[in-house]
């Protein structure tokens, strides 16, 4: 079949987008395969020489395993938080009559504030109100990053349920928390999941709403960033390595879940 | 009785305004203070010091660098974006729609931090685009404005934030009508006719969402500026850190305050005049 576009403009199309992919996502590539590279120099590895040494040497750097797990913990209460947030915002959401679009932009615009200045802001009413910065400041920068994410994600898994199956068991008489926990939440579970997973990830790589708000303990991206800055040593090419792979993964799984679902 | 809608809100809603509007009201109101050298904090008495301090010495050339790296970003994010949703909605078959579609959601989760150095790696005078170029004689020696530029910036910029051109495209382009462009087609339209009288206008609230996110993005970025900059680089966000390390509230605010009134004055007229709150709930339904 040819198509109306000609071949072309299909080439055109093509090339450009394939260009656009490139420019995403080579340079983390480039990044993942130097990680591969026994030696100190960065540089691509030849196929003879791949070597995990970088990733083995992670183990016994103290500073960056220490910003991992704060970074992990924060994400985690980050993602609980966020997702239990936006499943009531959503659940409202479907609730409203009037002030539908008010309430979706209310939730949808923290997103679009800068990160430094949503930190900063926060930082400095904690120092007024005398909060010491913990993994409750960090987790607190994070969360309204985080929930318009996930409360996308949730919206779109509750248009799977139908308005007459609410309806039918609403006639067979379930009040409004039955037809939640019997109906609408068996349904949603898989977009509760990615909503967590999604909220995990953006709250495991913040950097710059996090600056103001850390302790003495950094979070990983801060702790990666100095360490970018004096003389990058290759175990953080490991360590961003590892981390970019991980966050592909997970995005990556919860696209080809929802696909299957489709 | 509190309704039902109410009640479900109400948590969510005291989250978005204790910590988000209210630290955003208070250094808005802040702003207005004086620096008090005594207790290295502010005081009530009213002064625009903060603002007058932006017009000095260089910091409105910031200002303008900002809107200007955001309107270059946004229009180049924009030029790549098209074609790369028009490919996914339009040409691809079932399989390559996942993949690109999965390609296209998976750098709003990855760091921004990582891919910003990896271009570090890509873009130095040792790197491989510098070794290819001179590898095949297009140049005699490795080019140094590759890195630490606005070159490299905008680059990086660009790569961050062209997802966040390319989804609400693929939203508008899924609400074309198909049969819109056969007719056309039947009636003997060429394609760059098709694109420019069908597509571009019914696609323009995407046209309009996407060049304001990524202008938003960008001017509230800054990793990218700190990783591929050169000396002296700056941006807003990078601007107020500078200004916090000489811990100058009233100024940081005042800066603060002016990047979020043209922010949100910019979102809130778009939602009011592209209805973007009806694009989302597309994707949502």
């Amino acid at each position: 079949m040819t198509r109306f576009e000609g071949s072309a403009n299909l080439a055109l199309i093509w090339t450009i987008a394939v260009v656009g992919l490139v420019v995403i996502y080579a340079p983390p590539f480039y990044l993942v395969a130097i990680s591969l590279n026994p030696a100190l120099q960065p540089g691509l590895p030849s196929l003879s020489d791949l070597s995990l040494i970088w990733y083995f040497k992670l183990a016994s750097e103290r500073g960056l395993l220490a910003a991992l797990t704060q970074s992990a913990l924060v994400a985690a209460l980050t993602a609980l938080i966020a997702t239990g947030l936006s499943l009531l915002a959503a659940l409202g959401h479907q609730e409203l009559r009037q002030g539908r679009s008010a309430w979706f932009m209310t939730v949808i615009l923290p997103m679009f504030v800068p990160g430094v200045i949503q930190g900063l802001a926060l930082s400095v009413i904690f120092t007024r109100i005398g909060i010491k910065p913990s993994v409750l400041t960090v987790t607190a920068g994070h969360l309204l990053w985080a929930m318009p994410f996930a409360f996308i994600v949730i919206l779109t898994s509750m248009s799977g349920v139908r308005r007459s199956w609410l309806l039918a068991a609403a006639d067979l008489g379930a009040g409004w928390g039955r037809r939640f926990f019997d109906v609408t939440l068996p349904l949603i579970l898989p977009g509760l999941i990615s909503a967590l997973l999604f909220a995990f990830l953006l709250s495991l790589n913040e950097f710059a709403r996090a600056f103001y708000l850390v302790g003495r303990q950094n979070t990983l991206p801060i702790e990666m960033f100095g360490k970018m800055n004096s003389g990058a040593n290759p175990t953080i090419y490991a360590l961003s390595g590892a981390i970019f792979a991980v966050s592909i993964l997970c995005v990556g799984l919860i696209v080809a879940r929802q696909a299957r679902l489709r | 009785m509190m309704s039902r809608a109410s009640f479900l809100v109400t948590l969510p809603l005291l989250a978005i305004l204790s910590i988000g509007l209210v630290p955003l009201v208070t250094i808005l109101a802040w702003s207005f203070w004086t620096w008090d050298p005594d207790t290295y904090w502010i005081k009530p008495d009213p002064s625009l010091a903060g603002y007058t301090a932006i017009l000095a010495a260089g910091r409105w050339t910031v200002l303008l660098s900002t809107l200007h790296k955001a309107m270059l970003a946004a229009v180049l994010c924009l030029v790549a974006a098209y074609p790369l949703a028009y490919a996914i909605h339009f040409l691809a078959g079932r399989r390559m729609k996942l993949l690109l579609m999965a390609a296209i959601t998976i750098p709003f989760f990855t760091s921004y931090l990582i891919r910003a150095f990896s271009w570090r790696l890509v873009l130095g005078r040792t790197g491989p685009v510098n070794t290819l170029l001179v590898d095949s004689d297009l140049v005699a020696e490795p080019l140094d404005w590759l890195l630490f530029s606005d070159f490299a910036v905008m680059v990086g910029l660009v790569a961050s934030y062209m997802p966040f051109a390319a989804f609400p495209l693929l939203l508008a382009m899924r609400r074309v009508e198909p049969s819109f462009l056969a007719a056309a087609q039947d009636l003997g339209a060429g394609f760059w006719h098709i694109v420019r009288t069908i597509l571009v206008p019914l696609t323009r609230s995407g046209l309009f969402a996407g060049f304001l996110f990524v202008f938003v993005m960008v001017v509230g970025s800054s990793t990218e500026v700190q990783m591929l900059g050169g000396a002296g680089a700056s941006i807003v966000s990078v601007m107020v850190n500078d200004v916090m390390r000489v811990a100058n509230f009233p100024l940081a605010f005042a800066i603060s305050t002016v990047v979020l009134v043209v922010l949100f004055s910019l979102v809130l007229l778009g939602n009011w005049a592209f209805r973007l709150s009806r694009l989302f709930e597309d994707a949502a339904s």
